[in-house]
């Protein structure tokens, strides 16, 4: 299932798991911690719902996340960095440019790039921000 | 009222204490952060003797300070006094 929220010209926050569950789950916590003007993508599950990625959800995602202020792409493991990266092969390089992976924890990283992006950011800060979750501790 | 203690040129310190009941976790945490990033100053919360960068929604949530807890508002930077006074309304009006 690809839920979208709308927002208002923030960048665009893309979740990809191999869980729906988790996918989702996500979406609604970093948007009560970024408020509703974030756009959040969930992109999580195999085609029919089980674990895995839909390599064509994620195309879709991708494809939709990358207009105006474009997005910063989270993934979990394995197929997951697989599939984004297939997708991105797929997509115009004009798409690409709109588009920061980042190389950061699921869960913290999208919080950290939420709330970056309620601020105003740019893609790339945005996927920054994800990246400087691995150096934060928790305890 | 929050106290405030003028500290030296570009950089002001508050006391402030979150609302009975509202912790700084997911939402506040948010609007907290938020508010800070409009700032050029470098600001940091303490409570609980942890110092979080309040420009980082995780070292923000790391602090766990709970509804009631005192936060201290450290700014440095040009709009410090700004950032001080503002942030000193902000908190206890959390929801």
């Amino acid at each position: 299932m690809v839920a979208m929220v709308e927002g208002n010209g923030a960048v665009t926050l893309v979740l990809v798991s191999h869980s729906a569950q988790i996918a989702s789950g996500l979406a609604e916590m970093a948007g009560q911690i970024a408020g509703p003007g974030v756009p959040i993508v969930a992109a999580g599950g195999a085609v029919d719902g089980s674990l895995g990625t839909d390599g064509g959800r994620v195309l879709d995602a991708l494809r939709a996340a990358a207009k105006g202020a474009g997005a910063v792409v989270l993934v979990d493991l394995g197929s997951s960095v697989l599939s984004v990266r297939a997708a991105l092969t797929e997509l115009a390089p004009e798409e690409v440019e709109r588009l920061s992976v980042a190389d950061a924890p699921l869960v913290e990283g999208a919080i950290a790039a939420a709330v970056a992006a309620s601020t105003g950011c740019t893609h790339a800060e945005a996927a920054r921000a994800a990246e400087e979750a691995r150096g934060v501790g928790k305890l | 009222m929050p106290q405030k203690r003028p500290a030296v040129s570009g950089s002001s310190e508050v006391r402030v204490c979150l609302p009975a009941g509202v912790a700084l976790h997911a939402r506040p945490a948010g609007t907290l952060v938020r508010a800070a990033a409009a700032f050029t100053s470098e600001i940091f919360v303490s409570a609980n003797g942890r110092r979080a960068n309040a420009k980082s929604i995780l070292d923000i949530l790391s602090l766990g300070a709970e509804g009631g807890v005192e936060l201290v508002i450290a700014a440095s930077g040009d709009d410090a006094a700004e950032a001080a006074d503002q942030l000193a309304v902000l908190v206890p009006a959390l929801a």
